[in-house]
């Protein structure tokens, strides 16, 4: 039986109140389990961001649940005292840009979060080492991230959101500053992750011609949020 | 644990230690102003050091030769000296004069009269690093270095050739011009003696013998066990002459003499260190909305804000410490360039020190309350 990964519950987010309330997400619920890539698609303003930062702990929800694998994490008020801390240790984010820290090199920028996490040194460095040879650029280790192509930057920020072993993956349109080439290399590298590493991954794209490399489509509907299957890929 | 200051300033090294030079030049004008400030102050008090006399008697009603004209006739040398309590008396001149060098470049001077074989040793043993002090009564000068003259040369003024036999070092008055020393009666003669033509004007007008055998001021030792203060008012009583002593005289010259002046550098000094101040405020300032982005993205990712706090205020009280060495070599090496004295002192560059780590401290708030405030959610949706 699939462990869940992310379980959303009658989700709801209203900014302002009274006559200037708007009402972005009024009641979503879905389930990604983990070994699932779902990718996440509206319309531009439809509330994909506004949905991903309250999976991400970022942003408080006006009611609901939010369960992050077997914790539950959110249920009408936040259950965790450290949000942060819960970011640090079972999600990892990925942007539309790399969103490196420039003044570290990429083996820096790999082992920041475990470090601060506690793990020694050397012991962040060789999984992010195996990390960059599973993701095939280990010569990269040393080079700052302003060295590398933005493929190749890509590569590392989906490194750097591996390094802490999350549960959860949060993409925000990870391919959209690539070509289709490497938007394709990159999607197709998040199915593999997702299902070797037993993740559950949601995607934020714009892009059709991605959807079939994912498990569902999530769809934001008039602040709600519709579920259906992929057809899978044909091996 | 990896020192994110260290990376950020490693990674934007030359730009750092160019905002370290250019905000440690600001502070070594600082430093600079200080050191006019102190210099004014001292070498105000040079002369009335090196003569080190208990009381300075001067015409009555006038505050004396530094802050006022003061003619006496110089026989009031001989009669204070037998007033009770006075056991030395030294009849002295001073007067601006103008000297001109070799190149027949302008010197502007002061020129000490003092009689050498009088009771006092105006020149202080400790500043004449070459030759004597006078020995005779005619035709001898002693300068100061900064005049450049060399011992031996002969140096026109007035009437008369005049030959350096000594030179000393760090004598100026209290405006900062370098020190002569002449004879009194040269003094008096370059002083009070008038050209032919002067003198010719005069005889013309009816005006005849011209009395040279003035002083501006005549210094006292009071005998040991007696009180100066009680022997400037029996003096004062009974003679028509105003008298100081050392410290009265001291406080003319600082209150009367300089105060404006040393004020003027003051409020500029304080102005430079709060300009500095908000100069380093901005670069902070600047510096954390460069990376406000980075900071916005650690936060995302959950990395603690003690961590990016830590990086801020590394980062800025290392800017300061190294603004402030950058001050201290950029004031040390230029100070020498400067007409006048300009006293560095260790105590004024801590002082700065403090006031740099402070205004970094509370420039680097500035860029904690922007991390406090950054938006984690900036960093999703581009």
């Amino acid at each position: 039986m699939a462990e869940n990964g992310i379980r959303v519950t009658h989700l709801q987010k209203t900014f302002g109140r009274g006559e200037n309330a708007v009402e972005v997400i009024r009641d979503a619920s879905f389930t990604v389990q983990r070994g699932e890539l779902a990718a996440l698609i509206a319309p531009s303003g439809a509330g994909k961001s506004t949905l991903l930062m309250m999976i991400g702990c970022v942003l408080e929800p006006s009611g609901g649940e939010i369960m992050l694998g077997e914790k539950m994490v959110y249920q009408n008020r936040w259950l965790h005292p450290d949000s942060r801390k819960l970011r640090r240790e079972k999600i990892g984010f990925i942007f539309q840009a790399h969103y490196l820290i420039p003044f570290l090199n990429i083996l820096e920028n790999i082992t920041l979060l475990p470090q601060t996490n506690g793990q020694t040194r050397a012991a962040a460095e060789q999984y992010a080492r195996e990390l960059l040879q599973y993701l095939g650029i280990e010569d990269k280790a040393h080079a700052m991230p302003s060295d590398l192509s933005g493929g190749q930057n890509q590569r590392v920020a989906i490194a750097r959101a591996l390094a802490t072993h999350p549960e959860i993956i949060l993409a925000d349109e990870p391919t959209a500053a690539l070509d289709i080439e490497r938007a394709h290399s990159v999607v197709q590298l998040l199915r593999q992750i997702a299902k070797e590493r037993q993740v559950a991954i949601i995607m934020v794209t714009h892009d059709q011609r991605l959807l079939p490399y994912c498990d569902k489509i999530l769809e934001i509907q008039d602040g709600r949020v519709e579920t259906s299957p992929v057809e899978p890929l044909l091996p | 644990m990896i020192s994110l200051a260290y990376k950020d300033i490693r990674h934007t090294l030359s730009k750092f230690l160019v905002t370290a030079i250019g905000v440690g030049m600001l502070l070594g004008i600082v430093l600079i102003m200080l050191g006019v400030y102190r210099g004014m102050a001292e070498d105000a008090r040079i002369l009335l050091n090196d003569i080190r006399a208990d009381l300075w008697v001067v015409q009555q009603g006038t505050l004396g030769p530094f802050a006022e004209s003061s003619r006496l006739h110089q026989d009031w040398q001989d009669s204070l000296k037998a007033f009770d309590g006075v056991t030395h008396a030294a009849a002295l001149t001073f007067q601006n004069v103008q000297l001109y060098n070799r190149q027949q470049q302008a010197i502007r001077v002061l020129a000490v009269g003092y009689d050498p074989m009088g009771d006092f040793s105006v020149i202080a043993p400790q500043r004449l690093v070459a030759g004597r002090s006078l020995r005779a009564q005619h035709y001898e000068m002693v300068v100061t270095d900064k005049t450049g003259f060399q011992l031996g040369e002969r140096v026109p003024l007035g009437r008369d050739l005049y030959r350096v036999v000594g030179i000393t070092h760090g004598t100026v008055s209290s405006s900062g011009d370098p020190l002569i020393y002449l004879s009194l009666k040269d003094a008096q003669t370059v002083q009070f003696s008038y050209t032919n033509a002067h003198i010719r004007n005069d005889r013309a007008r009816g005006l005849l013998g011209q009395n040279t055998r003035l002083v501006n001021t005549v210094v006292l030792k009071v005998a040991v066990g007696k009180n100066p203060t009680e022997v400037a008012q029996a003096l004062a009583l009974w003679k028509p002459l105003s008298v100081y002593s050392h410290q009265e005289q001291g406080l003319i010259l600082s209150r009367n003499v300089i105060e404006r002046s040393s004020k003027q550098i003051g409020l500029f000094t304080a102005i430079l260190v709060l300009v500095s101040g908000i100069i380093i405020g901005l670069i902070i300032y600047t510096m954390t909305l460069e990376k406000m982005k980075e900071i916005s993205i650690m936060k995302l990712i959950g990395i603690p804000n003690g961590m990016v706090v830590r990086m801020i205020m590394q980062e800025t009280l290392l800017l300061g410490a190294l603004a402030f060495l950058f001050g201290n070599l950029f004031a040390t090496l230029i100070a020498g360039q400067f007409p006048k004295r300009v006293e560095l002192l260790g105590s004024d560059a801590l002082l700065l020190f403090l006031v740099i780590l402070l205004a970094s401290f509370l420039a680097s708030l500035v860029g904690v309350y922007k991390v406090m405030r950054a938006d984690p959610a900036a960093a999703i949706g581009g």
